[in-house]
């Protein structure tokens, strides 16, 4: 790992809770505008947070707060790396294991909302796991390396050869970013039948944490999606910023489905569409490890 | 100390250790016990010394010894006969009766009088590594079950013990296992092979229940199926080539290599003894029998043995249809294995379909064949027993403190027994997360998956995909049960005594999980000084580069060491540095119906105080064995009969 590496990714330790908050306050924003509201400024997220910081502390066990700690440490620790460009499959691995912190926080806790958000969590996991792996697969049959410094080698954008792992993606970015259909483990909104799933049992600080950790997942997958079109970067930048106002359109537009139902589209379109897009590098485009 | 030396004590130590058993009296089985294990434990460590050092050995017992074998085989397969007699069991009868009738026409009439596969006993690095899981793990597991057979025999009440027969086989059990690692001819192979079977048997039926009569005939018919498949392939090996040498099926001798028919059965036989798909129900049914036979035949012993022989014949069919076929039928048990996990709530259910699946990928990974994947298939051998090891040792000991096997009576255990859950947690954290040691082998699978080792990778790579989120939910879902936070007051009472944590289980379970912590953090080290020359010497050239301990292939990095730091650091300061003060502390959120002065309990209907209660979800419906089984057992036979009329075509 070179210096330069180690700065980016620093960097984007200190930057990404900006850029993701700002990211959510202009989706709350323009989610308001397509239901008719006028919506909270764009700074809304900031403002919150450090209200919730300012709170009197409140818990129901340790074991949730101590969770949820990693959960934080873990996604930034996923964030540096991606930005230091180490490798995609250990940086999903970590990004597991923060996921399975999130769960661990709400199991800790003997609430009913707070177990069934959990039992939830760990199925949307089962649901986007495979195409996050799988896309990484993907990727590696045209860069030759795991590595997020061989995407920058490679020559062209990745989009070009790999639309429908592209589209798969996708799908498990909804699920990620707990958007609606796939809202299924947390709700936005805590009047409905799972209060706020895994988060019913967090306020004050630490659900100002959770948060932040929210805001530095966004950067991550928003930048996954950009390495679809590494070089030139602003190009890709433009296409993870489309792609999350495309998310904005679908939460809207969309109601919260069953979980038998995420996991089938996640496995059968998702996984079937990787594929699909492994079967075509084969027999047009040509996989680098076979020249 | 004499090679020789050292490879007759690991053999026949544990045998003599298991007939002293028989004689002495019940005070005196700890010593006859502990001394036996710790010396197994250095003759392994000097072996792999010895081996290190001065390449394989090389060695044939007097002839003498050739006859005490047979004399002996043919009492086993003659008594496997007896068996079926007198159990009424057709189907080992059958089996039983055809691997005699087969044995006895191939040694008496087939082979050349005087026909001797040289060398007997080969031992080079793989086998040394076996064997060091064998004593190492065998070992502490062996001395583990002093315990648990005490506290079980009080438990059941019974007149009279039975502990002398149950280690008779538990010990025997090692001395088996070192015999089928070290074995060069597939004569002395078959015959630890079959003492392996007869262990199991005895192991399973131990408590002599009814369910567990079932059980030990099940997973004896289905070995006794194995060995056909292993005796038939041995018979074919010799019409074709003349030989019964692994060195020279695997190409390091002077036949080359043979037709793909042997291996395949070979391989089958392997698939036998390591529970996979369709042969699974064994295993399954094995966990009716004292947790250290279970952890014995998980972690250690007789499935062990199945995927060694996988490995092992490796290098012979590289680059055949053979290879592609059990790189999918691996990466497809791998897949179900996990799958069918999700739906279980017993907890011994859970590890056994979990061995199944981490099994299922040491064959997946054989079955690629590159180096990286065969790095990767040794490590998992050596990372998956010490792990499972550990966690079928604690589930024993939550089993005799909780008198259940349920996840379900699992809820808040950190808050009854503390010390035994936070080691199983810790335990599964090892199995599942990175940095550890599992992991990295999951992590070499997938790029070994990936790359085209032959037309059917992109199958495989998919199966391992979808298995590895798979094993999430089940590992995360059991460690969610156990740290749910139950308050004393609505929690099932439990043992009134405090945990006896400095006993001899816990300290074997300490020990354990300090192994697989270490060798994870450890993982640079252990790969360039052990696995590397394994796969070496087993003509791969070794695909992982160790630099600055590391973790490199050519297409991917993982540092474990710096991983193990930072990730430790992120769990344990919010450990030590988080506190909430009492007054902190407030009721969980019950829509505001909230009863506070009753433990988390709310105002249901006619205002009446209803307790709040949680569980956890299985999702039987959807990953049942009742669903999947039928379509799983199909498409384990169909993969099995291609595997085979694909070898003949």
């Amino acid at each position: 790992m070179s210096g330069f590496d180690w700065s980016v990714g620093l960097a984007a330790l200190v930057l990404a809770p900006f850029v993701g908050g700002l990211l959510r306050g202009i989706d709350r924003k323009l989610t308001a505008r397509m239901q008719g509201r006028i919506g909270p400024p764009i700074w809304q997220q900031f403002y919150d947070f450090f209200k919730l910081i300012g709170k009197a502390r409140a818990a129901t066990t340790k074991g949730s707060l101590v969770w949820i700690w990693g959960y934080l440490l873990l996604t930034m620790l996923t964030v540096f790396m991606l930005f230091a460009q180490q490798d995609l499959l250990i940086i999903f691995f970590i990004l597991a294991f923060a996921g399975a912190c999130l769960a661990f926080g709400a199991f800790s806790v003997r609430s009913p909302y707070s177990q069934i958000g959990a039992h939830r969590e760990i199925m949307q996991m089962l649901s986007y796991e495979p195409i996050l792996l799988l896309a990484v697969v993907a990727i590696f049959l045209q860069t030759g390396t795991f590595k997020v410094s061989g995407i920058f080698e490679y020559g062209q954008p990745l989009l070009f050869t790999l639309p429908l792992a592209f589209v798969a993606v996708l799908i498990a970015l909804t699920i990620k970013l707990r958007k609606s259909p796939f809202d299924i483990s947390a709700s936005e909104h805590a009047h409905q039948e799972l209060v706020r799933g895994v988060y019913t049992e967090y306020s004050g600080r630490f659900l100002a944490l959770i948060e932040l950790t929210h805001w530095y997942e966004l950067v991550l997958i928003l930048a996954f999606v950009a390495l679809f079109w590494a070089q030139p970067l602003w190009v890709g930048v433009l296409l993870a910023l489309a792609v999350y106002f495309l998310e904005l359109i679908v939460d809207n537009v969309e109601a919260r489905l069953q979980w038998n139902w995420m996991l089938s589209i996640s496995w059968a379109a998702g996984v079937g569409l990787i594929l699909l897009n492994i079967i075509m590098i084969e027999m047009f485009f040509g996989n680098v490890l076979r020249l | 100390m004499a090679g020789d030396t050292l490879i007759a004590i690991l053999i026949l130590l544990p045998m003599a250790t298991a007939a002293a058993g028989l004689a002495v009296k019940d005070q005196l089985r700890r010593p006859l016990i502990i001394i036996p294990s710790a010396v197994l434990i250095a003759a392994s460590l000097m072996l792999l010394f010895q081996v290190l050092e001065h390449g394989p050995l090389t060695f044939t017992p007097a002839p003498a010894w050739g006859s005490v074998i047979l004399v002996l085989e043919l009492a086993l397969l003659a008594y496997f006969v007896y068996l079926g007699v007198v159990r009424r069991h057709v189907l080992v009868l059958g089996l039983g009766g055809l691997q005699f009738a087969l044995f006895c026409l191939f040694k008496f009439a087939w082979l050349p009088s005087g026909f001797k596969a040289q060398p007997a006993l080969h031992v080079d690095l793989l086998a040394v590594v076996l064997g060091l899981v064998i004593s190492v793990v065998g070992a502490l597991i062996v001395i583990y079950g002093l315990n648990y057979m005490d506290n079980h025999e009080r438990h059941l009440k019974l007149s009279a013990t039975r502990q002398h027969i149950f280690f008779f086989f538990l010990v025997g059990f090692l001395g088996a296992m070192n015999g089928v690692v070290f074995a060069n001819s597939l004569l002395w192979l078959f015959f630890f092979w079959e003492i392996t079977t007869l262990c199991c048997y005895h192991l399973i039926r131990h408590d002599l229940t009814a369910e567990a009569e079932q059980s030990a005939l099940r997973a004896l018919w289905m070995n006794l199926f194995g060995g056909v498949a292993l005796l038939t392939g041995m018979t074919l090996t010799y019409q074709v080539s003349g030989t019964l040498s692994l060195l020279d099926l695997t190409g390091f001798g002077p036949v080359g290599p043979v037709l793909l028919l042997p291996l395949a059965l070979f391989c089958v036989a392997g698939f036998t003894k390591a529970a996979q798909v369709p042969f699974q129900s064994w295993l399954l049914g094995a966990m009716v029998a004292p947790t250290p036979v279970s952890a014995l035949l998980h972690s250690a012993t007789m499935v062990k043995a199945g995927v060694y022989l996988v490995l092992r014949l490796a290098p012979a069919y590289e680059g055949t249809y053979l290879s592609a076929l059990l790189a999918v039928f691996g990466a497809f048990v791998f897949m179900v294995a996990s799958l069918l996990a999700i739906s279980q709530r017993i907890s011994k259910r859970v590890l056994a379909y979990s061995t199944i699946a981490s099994l299922g990928l040491v064959v997946c990974l054989a079955g690629i064949n590159t180096g990286l994947a065969i790095a990767a298939a040794v490590a998992l051998i050596i990372f998956h027993a010490v792990t499972k090891g550990l966690l079928f040792l604690v589930v024993g000991i939550m089993e005799q403190g909780i008198h259940s096997r349920d996840i379900e009576d699992m809820e808040g255990l950190i808050t009854r027994l503390p010390v035994i859950s936070g080691l199983a947690i810790l335990g599964m954290i090892v199995m599942l997360f990175v940095p550890f040691g599992v992991l990295f082998t999951k992590w070499a699978s997938i790029q070994a998956a990936a790359t085209p080792f032959s037309d059917l990778y992109p199958l495989a790579v998919v199966f391992l995909a979808l298995g590895s989120a798979a094993g999430m939910v089940f590992w995360v879902r059991w460690i969610g049960r156990l740290i749910s936070n139950v308050s004393a007051a609505d929690a099932p009472p439990a043992e009134p005594r405090p945990e006896p944590w400095r006993s001899v289980s816990y300290l074997v379970v300490f020990s354990l999980l300090a192994g697989a912590v270490a060798l994870s953090a450890l993982a640079a080290p252990l790969v360039s000084s052990l696995i590397n020359p394994t796969v070496a010497a087993m003509g791969y050239s070794p695909a992982l580069d160790t630099a600055g301990w590391h973790l490199a292939t050519p297409y991917g990095f993982f540092s474990p060491w710096v991983l193990f730091i930072i990730i430790a650091l992120a769990l344990l300061l919010p450990v030590l540095l988080v506190r909430i003060r009492p007054e902190e502390v407030q009721p969980v959120y019950l829509c505001g119906e909230n009863q506070p002065a009753t433990g988390p309990t709310f105002r249901s209907i006619a205002d009446q105080a209803t307790p709040a209660q949680t569980g956890g979800i299985y999702w039987t419906r959807t990953f049942g064995e009742q669903s999947l089984n039928t379509w799983v057992n199909g498409a384990g036979i169909v993969l099995l009969a291609a595997l085979i009329v694909g070898v003949i075509v």
